[in-house]
């Protein structure tokens, strides 16, 4: 019986894995798109990717555009396959197949 | 473990972020189309209203060169779906007929002079993007609606200047409405 992935299943990091995940392979998303897509504060998102990164959902690549810092958070491969496996245990779960 | 009820929750969440994602992607795109064709658009009425024995080659080249800065834009974001070269190919009838369409109108059916082009072809131009704006986002339609109206006042309203109010209102329009998309 599949589990739920506590570490996505926390609203907002599921939020930041979906919208990921929507993306092509290796895309990934500024902070501030992030933050307007999610509707989350800078702290709170920030603490979030934090979680996500620290468990390999996610990566972070920092960098200047002229004089601008800019984050990127992209999911890797094992934070998509993670996210698949959660959304899969959701479907059983509508289906029945776990109570 | 969570119940059902809460468990399809969580799957319209998902469902709401990516539809917000697909959006924001279509926005961004359609926002440096839109900046794209707002310069070109611009340029080709400046020449229209200083050298209008011009007019006419400029309009030319913009056209072309227009639809070849969109097709580069394809080529650079390729579609993410299955199907994807099949919607480029249908996007490019798209073109090919809606200038046929507008050719057919003002040059064979009726004769447009230049004002009544400079009107006709915005005009048409808007319709399109008001309906696509009906299935991919409310910006399109207030552009659409936007400039549409503009052109419509300009026409009935400014004298020789019009030429020069659609470099503003047509390609001006564009370019803001571009950059506004982005922030969306």
């Amino acid at each position: 019986m599949a589990e739920l992935d506590d570490i996505i299943h926390q609203p907002l990091r599921l939020k930041i894995m979906a919208a990921l995940n929507a993306l092509p392979v290796s895309a990934g998303l500024e902070f501030s798109r992030l933050k307007k897509l999610t509707g989350a504060t800078d702290g709170n998102l920030g603490a979030h990717i934090e979680t996500l990164a620290k468990a390999g959902y996610v990566s972070v690549d920092k960098a200047f555009v002229g004089k601008k810092p800019q984050t990127t958070v992209t999911a890797t491969a094992a934070g998509r396959g993670a996210f698949a496996r959660h959304v899969a245990t959701l479907q059983e779960i509508i289906a029945g197949k776990q109570v | 473990m969570i119940d059902s009820k809460e468990a399809s929750a969580a799957l319209a969440d998902i469902d709401d972020i990516v539809q917000r994602v697909k959006q924001s992607q279509l926005y961004e795109l359609a926002s440096l189309a839109a900046v794209w064709w707002g310069v070109l658009v611009f340029a080709a009425n400046l020449v229209t209203w200083l050298w209008p024995v011009y007019a006419v080659y400029a309009w030319v080249v913009v056209d072309v060169v227009g639809v070849g800065g969109l097709v580069v834009l394809r080529v650079l974001n390729p579609p993410q779906h299955l199907g994807g070269a099949a919607a480029s190919i249908r996007l490019l009838l798209v073109f090919v007929l809606f200038f046929a369409f507008g050719y057919l109108c003002t040059n064979v059916i009726g004769h447009f002079g230049p004002r009544q082009l400079g009107a006709f072809w915005p005009l048409y131009f808007m319709l399109f993007y008001t309906l696509a704006g009906l299935w991919f986002g409310y910006a399109f339609v207030a552009i659409g609606l936007g400039i549409a109206a503009l052109t419509l006042i300009g026409f009935f309203y400014i004298g020789e200047a019009f030429p020069l109010w659609m470099a503003f209102v047509n390609g001006g329009g564009l370019i803001l409405g571009g950059l506004w998309m982005r922030r969306i």
